[in-house]
């Protein structure tokens, strides 16, 4: 599903931004800058998508899940899923604003800001693609299959 | 002429704020439509979907606190160290509240059939 790939491509650019602070120099701080607004773009991209599926589409899935053998996958996992996604939300469109507002990265507490932002976000992200696959586990396991 | 004392501009140090609210606030907000029927209604009334208001509701007090603060000159008092700090505990405290109050819905041993 598409708002997996965009949540996927927004870690990853997120563990690329993460490696480039913490070997910021003024040669790649144009690069930092794009990245962090890449992140942005791409879990705003995979909130719009994946909020457009959950609304419109999920409460089929919904109901075979909570039917099945893993009712937990929507109870728990899906319940805590869609909240905590939107504190991923708010990092990654807060990262490029913290991104542009430390720069130059000429101390370490100015870099711990942005790795700190982008620690969350991948760990937050993790979470989300382990979520949704437990999640798609149980629409299986609620058909029986 | 005023000091400045801090170490990032202040739409980061204003929107940086407004994330530590904003996040906490997300888990006030579960906790408040779990357990009240009627505000439940009313986020679902408001735009067809509880989700969605939520969402909607959380992203506008982001960018309404972070105008505001970005206007009090909140830079000086804050630099970003204390921020990370308050952005780390944010996010932990929300994680906690919301992954905790679904816990009961982790019955996974009632599930099993033996």
């Amino acid at each position: 599903m598409l708002h997996a790939l965009f949540g996927i491509l927004g870690i990853l650019f997120a563990v690329a931004l993460f490696v480039d602070v913490l070997n910021a120099h003024e040669g790649n701080y144009r690069r930092i800058k794009k990245l962090s607004s890449a992140v942005a773009i791409l879990i705003v991209l995979a909130f719009l998508i994946g909020g457009y599926w959950y609304v419109a589409y999920y409460g089929a899935d919904r109901e075979i899940i909570k039917a099945g053998k893993w009712p937990w996958a929507h109870n728990y996992f899906m319940e805590v899923k869609e909240h905590i996604f939107f504190s991923l939300l708010l990092l990654s469109i807060y990262l490029p604003i913290a991104v542009h507002g430390v720069m130059p990265l000429n101390n370490t507490k100015k870099k711990n800001l942005i790795l700190g932002i982008c620690a969350l976000i991948i760990l937050l992200g993790l979470f989300m693609e382990g979520a949704g696959g437990i999640i798609s586990k149980g629409v299986i396991m609620g058909l029986g299959r | 002429m005023t000091m400045n004392n801090s170490d990032m501009g202040k739409y980061a140090a204003g929107f940086g704020l407004s994330l530590v609210v904003t996040v906490l606030l997300n888990a006030v907000i579960l906790v408040i439509k779990e357990i009240s029927t009627p505000f439940m209604s009313a986020m679902k009334a408001a735009l067809g979907h509880h989700w969605t208001t939520h969402g909607a509701l959380l992203i506008i007090v982001f960018i309404v606190l972070g105008c505001l603060f970005s206007a009090t000159r909140i830079e000086d008092k804050l630099d970003s160290g204390k921020l990370l700090k308050y952005t780390f505990w944010a996010v932990f405290i929300s994680v906690v509240i919301i992954a905790g109050f679904f816990l009961p819905g982790l019955n996974v041993a009632a599930t099993i059939k033996y």
